[in-house]
């Protein structure tokens, strides 16, 4: 087994709470079989040995940990605003460190080339500078004043606009993205990535979003998300080294990778290490 | 071109660092100079295109496992026809 370390005591999706069924799902969790399941009517999960593992059920989503969590799952205060649609888009397995699918999920860099024509295009690739931060006070990376041209930045764009990030990394496997809202100018769009760990280098990504669209059907909303994710996949799987480096070694980040870099420091001091490659290639 | 002083802070006093900071300095393709090293913080002078001082930065914050870099002040010195 891979050594969990601090990540162990920490909270992670393991499914979708409307999905769930009395005979369970079973599944992966860092490694170890756990089985996600309704009893009484109630989300529960319990590891290979019958133990009951605690259970949080938020965002749709049912959370659970090996270990033992000292705090509550983080929370998204956009989930509780009246008039947002919570979008439960589903999972998608992906052949990859469940780090780097957090680390893909914040790189701006990437959109015009692999999500061309929806949210980059040619020759609008340069990421301007904006500010990253590792927040004390709730230990969090926070990224702010991200802007980027997107030929369609949502399903309910039309036409092209330079969009407002904002983005969050929240837990270990988990990040929040904040965009500017195409019908609702002065609140944000709310997509988040929530990633199960199965092993060191297989995750599936439960992706979610908050969001103001009256007009959309919830369908296409979904399928609009699973496209864009899609297209990282094919991407994710084919990253060398499998493990995301927290020494840069053979890469050149630059200043575009401001996020990505905050995140990996994020992950190096408080010793989130399964998923990770310490020394570099 | 421009040559930057570059104020690293932090636990950064494990004997790889500096032999790393050369290291990864040839791999960007920027000129670097150790000028003082200490238990909390290295100074080196880096020269190159401002594009790849800005990598040098990045890669160093994130440095080897071993350390552990809090900040980095940067202080131009000279730029390529001043």
């Amino acid at each position: 087994m891979s050594d969990q370390g601090a990540m162990r005591d920490h909270w992670y999706p393991v499914g979708m709470t409307k999905q769930l069924t009395a005979g369970g799902r079973d599944t992966l969790l860092m490694g170890e079989p756990i089985r996600v399941y309704l009893d009484n009517g109630a989300p529960a999960v319990s590891d290979g040995t019958g133990r009951s593992l605690p259970v949080i059920d938020r965002f749709g989503h049912v959370w659970t940990s090996l270990g033992a969590p000292n705090r509550d799952l983080f929370t998204i205060p956009e989930a509780d605003q009246p008039g947002r649609r919570l979008v439960d888009v589903g999972v998608c397995r992906v052949r990859c460190s469940p780090l780097r699918a957090v680390e893909n999920f914040l790189d701006i860099a990437h959109f015009p080339f692999v999500h061309t024509d929806i949210l980059g295009s040619e020759p609008h690739t340069e990421v301007q500078r904006y500010e990253v931060e590792i927040r004390e006070d709730v230990d969090e990376v926070w990224a702010t004043k991200v802007k980027f041209y997107q030929p369609q930045a949502a399903k309910s764009a039309e036409g092209g606009i330079t969009t407002d990030y904002m983005y969050r990394v929240c837990a270990p496997t988990c990040s929040v993205l904040y965009k500017t809202c195409p019908p609702k100018p002065g609140e944000w769009d709310v997509i988040a990535l929530f990633v199960q760990p199965l092993t060191e280098t297989l995750c599936e990504v439960w992706p979610w979003m908050a969001l103001y669209d009256d007009a959309a059907e919830m369908t296409d909303l979904i399928h609009f998300q699973q496209m864009i994710f899609v297209q990282d996949r094919s991407v994710l799987e084919n990253q060398l080294p499998a493990l995301l480096p927290l020494d840069p070694g053979m890469e050149i980040p630059t200043r575009a990778d401001m996020t990505s870099i905050a995140y990996r420091r994020w992950l190096k001091r408080h010793g989130f290490t399964y998923g990770a490659q310490l020394v570099a290639a | 071109m421009a040559t930057e002083l570059f104020s690293i802070a932090g636990q950064v006093d494990a004997p790889g660092f500096a032999p790393w900071i050369e290291r990864h300095a040839r791999r960007i393709g920027v000129g670097v100079t150790l000028l003082q090293a200490a238990s909390d913080h290295v100074e080196i002078e880096v020269e190159g295109p401002p594009a790849l001082l800005d990598a040098m930065e990045m890669g160093c914050l994130l440095g080897p496992i071993e350390v552990w870099v809090e900040s980095i002040v940067r202080e131009r010195v000279c730029a390529a026809g001043a």
